[in-house]
């Protein structure tokens, strides 16, 4: 056998793989859409009777701490801090944790809350950066401000839980806002069902949307093409991944921007991993191993009704970074957990979500970037069909736009979109469009991630943000 | 050939989905659109109406207004719900006299047929949704419907039907519910606590009813929820409670009896100060600060020294309750143990800045 003819035999092979590969990918994908469908329906009704707002004078919620790592976030955390403040929910506290800010957020922070330095005991259960002083303001007594040596979010995260004191904890980003109901809705299925240790919520694109105090006042399209793809790419992944994997009580992520824990389940399992960028998925797949090991009950819950509100980078530089960064965690969270993948021990955690997880989300993309680079070359060498080439080319767009389209009549269906009609079908057609281009740009973000992965794998890198509308 | 056409038909049929997909978004954002512009009219008409209500200067006046109102919501429980919250805005900032008229609007409304009507026509979800707000309004003529739904196998019309029952403060239905759901962990803990919070009618009854069937965790759930309502006449129970082997039951029992406060219990909470277990220390700890004699307070001191931080946190938020001298205050602030000073500084820090 000549070299020419074991090229052409691998890129037939390679073809074939593919082909196999899509379809599968697309049947996960649908069978993903059609639980979501009824459990968002099922949820949607069930909301409805659960009258969830009576709950707002009940004692048998639990309180919550509100965690805010803050590192070198001068332009947004008072914004931020002011809008939590008027969150709906009986009995929270607010920890901002600065940590080792080299910019003016510890002055910013102080100041306009008028908070003094207090003495405090901590409870250190988990190791942490040294503690420089605790915040305190009369006029805000349920604000703390924890002032510490930098050690990453991970860190600080811990930090907060350290000096927390209520059962239930919450880490917010500073750029971040959330709705006002949105924690009552989570908490309550911490009382609804007391196995529940974690409960993420949605998190959707801000940009174009005017959010003030936590409650959407209007939406516009946002001016840029890569945050309107963002918009759709959000809602596909959070209402028809997310719901789906709840549903199995396998979600191996909680967003890092918005998740409600038990706090003594994540002191149990050692609190987040220091020096990590993919902290929040690694706590939750920790909790999973954990959990399972020990033979507790447990649940994690992803609650598509409570939202919070994120701005979506704008550039694709700053896409490139945030892509590269998920990945990277990703890999990590996998590759530290590798023991619990096609493990029965771990239940449909590692018999479903992790093989999931390593063989679509993590190798996906490379198997997808190398088929970019194949096409050209099959074409030379004259072993490319046309008319397949155009065939599973157009079905796997097609399939791409039923997915984005499912979850865009989720979204509806919830009564949940700000948007009027015309600005709802003219989202849609960014459903069509992404598949030309920014599928495949992103793609090769994520393979970019996983190249790089010892290089960056400690590396956060900054995000240039729009700031929330006032 | 037949590959080619199957996948003609494939890319057909993904056509024909993203199609239908398409009609459906649609018609949802169509609705989105419609139930937006109506909930605008809906508040905006109803806060003018309720302006009206609260303004009319004469009886007849008055009574032209609440027809118009109740013409407005026609059987439409949105508005209603919009015209009572906003009323109920008002009389935050008005005190009782709009009370009243909240009254005058639900004799002219009538809720009751607006629920009974969503009841009748509605799926599990609105039904059990309607028998929460009918029990609300003491609809006691649809009672029988409660039980009946009671039994229901969807378990959130059971919950709902259980929980209006609990709000007319029907004893032996709501026992009942209770007891169907005493060995899903899980679901009744929470559901004693509402119950127990919600219930209308004798709390002790219904305690008793459930003390005679239940088993020793649902027992110690009851006797939680019964913590902030002190009912003297399980006291006994509390006591040998405490003394018995159950560990679950033991902490229910020392905080029931540590709410009460009562001298008589000194010797028993000093006891249990003692404990080789945190949890019964700290409630043990609360307890005693109630009591504000010598001998509690030197217990609570004790306490602040505590190897365990929620019983030292805990000492710390209830000495400064307690009668205590500048002497003993300096004492532990600048005693030896960091931890005891550092929360009892904390505390007081919180307590002069909310006193200035």
């Amino acid at each position: 056998m000549t070299f020419l003819n074991a090229v052409r035999s691998f890129i037939i092979v390679f073809n074939y793989f593919c082909m196999a590969f899509t379809i599968l990918l697309s049947i996960i994908y649908i069978i993903q859409m059609f639980v979501s469908l009824f459990r968002v329906r099922k949820n949607y009704n069930k909301h409805f009777s659960d009258d969830f707002r009576r709950y707002v004078d009940s004692h048998n919620l639990l309180p919550i701490s509100l965690i805010i790592p803050a590192y070198n976030e001068q332009e947004n955390i008072v914004q931020n801090i002011r809008s939590l403040m008027k969150i709906n929910y009986p009995s929270y506290e607010i920890l901002v944790v600065n940590d080792g800010s080299t910019d003016k957020t510890a002055e910013l922070v102080i100041s306009a809350f008028e908070m003094h330095p207090i003495e405090t005991s901590i409870r250190y259960q988990i190791p942490t950066k040294n503690i420089r002083g605790v915040y305190y303001s009369k006029k805000y007594p349920n604000l703390l401000f924890v002032d510490k040596e930098n050690g990453g979010k991970s860190d600080a995260l811990n930090a907060g839980i350290n000096i927390s004191s209520y059962p239930l904890f919450t880490c917010l980003d500073a750029d971040s806002r959330v709705e006002r109901d949105a924690l009552l809705k989570l908490s309550v299925e911490f009382i609804k069902d007391s196995r529940t240790v974690v409960a993420g919520g949605i998190v959707r694109i801000a940009n174009g949307s005017k959010i003030v105090d936590g409650e959407l006042k209007g939406f516009s399209m946002p001016k840029k093409l890569i945050e309107r793809f963002q918009i759709v790419e959000y809602y596909r992944s959070f209402l028809s991944g997310r719901v789906f994997w709840s549903a199995t009580n396998s979600l191996l992520i909680v967003s890092g921007a918005f998740g409600l824990f038990r706090k003594q389940t994540v002191i149990d399992v050692g609190g987040y991993k220091p020096n990590t960028i993919g902290e929040d998925m690694e706590i939750v797949v920790r909790i999973h191993r954990y959990m399972r090991k020990n033979k507790i009950k447990y649940k994690v819950i992803f609650n598509e009704l409570s939202i919070c509100w994120t701005q979506g980078p704008m550039s694709l530089n700053d896409i490139r970074s945030q892509r590269r960064r998920w990945q990277i965690g990703l890999m990590d969270t996998l590759i530290s957990h590798r023991v619990m993948t096609l493990n029965p021990r771990y239940g449909m955690v590692g018999l479903l979500s992790m093989p999931y997880n390593w063989i679509f989300e993590l190798f996906g993309a490379l198997v997808e970037t190398i088929g970019y680079f194949l096409i050209p070359f099959s074409l030379i060498m004259g072993e490319l069909n046309m008319f397949f080439f155009v065939m599973y080319f157009l079905l796997a767009v097609m399939l791409g736009v039923i997915l984005s389209e499912g979850s865009l009549v989720l979204e509806q269906y919830t009564h949940r979109a700000a948007m009027s009609a015309k600005q709802s079908i003219s989202i849609s057609i960014y459903a069509i469009l992404e598949n030309f281009g920014y599928r495949q740009i992103i793609t090769i973000f994520r393979v970019e991630g996983i190249l790089k992965y010892r290089k960056l794998r400690k590396t956060w890198g900054k995000i240039k943000r729009k700031e929330f509308e006032q | 050939m037949k590959v080619e056409l199957l996948s003609v038909i494939g890319l057909l049929l993904c056509l024909i989905i993203i199609g239908i997909e398409y009609i459906i978004h649609y018609r949802l954002a169509e609705r989105q659109d419609e139930h937006s512009v109506r909930e605008t009219n809906i508040n905006r008409r109803m806060t003018i109406r309720v302006d009206g209500v609260l303004r009319a200067p004469t009886r007849s006046c008055l009574d032209s207004e609440l027809k118009a109102i109740a013409e407005d919501i026609d059987g439409n429980y949105e508005a209603y719900e919009i015209t009572i919250q906003v009323m109920n805005e008002v009389k935050e900032k008005r005190g009782d006299s709009v009370e009243k008229l909240i009254d005058e609007v639900k004799n002219e409304v009538k809720p009751v047929e607006i629920y009974a009507q969503m009841l009748d026509d509605g799926d599990v979800y609105h039904k059990g949704y309607a028998l929460r707000r009918l029990a609300d309004l003491g609809a006691v003529e649809y009672k029988d419907t409660m039980i009946e739904c009671l039994d229901s196998k969807n378990r959130d019309l059971a919950y709902n039907s259980a929980m209006a029952l609990a709000l007319m403060g029907d004893v032996e239905n709501v026992a009942r519910y209770i007891m169907s759901i005493e060995n899903d962990r899980q679901y009744s803990g929470r559901i004693i606590n509402e119950f127990f919070d919600d219930f209308n009618g004798n709390r002790a009854d219904l305690a008793n009813c459930l003390f005679e069937q239940c088993n020793d965790y649902m027992k110690s759930t009851i006797i939680k929820a019964l913590v902030p309502y002190k009912i003297d006449e399980f006291r006994p129970m509390y006591l040998e409670g405490f003394s018995g082997k159950n560990f679950g039951m033991k902490v229910a029992c020392i905080k029931a009896l540590a709410a009460f406060g009562n001298p008589e219990d000194e010797q028993l909470l000093q006891i249990a100060a003692k404990d080789k277990e945190w949890v019964i220390r700290a409630a043990a700890v609360r307890g005693l600060s109630l009591l504000d004699s010598p001998s509690a307070l030197k217990s609570v001191k004790t306490a602040l020294t505590d190897k365990e931080w929620w019983v030292r946190q805990t000492a710390a938020n209830a000495i400064t309750n307690m009668d205590i001298s500048p002497s003993d205050l300096e004492d532990i602030l600048g005693g030896y143990d960091r931890f005891a000073a550092d929360a009892v500084k904390a505390v007081l820090y919180k307590k002069i800045d909310s006193l200035a």
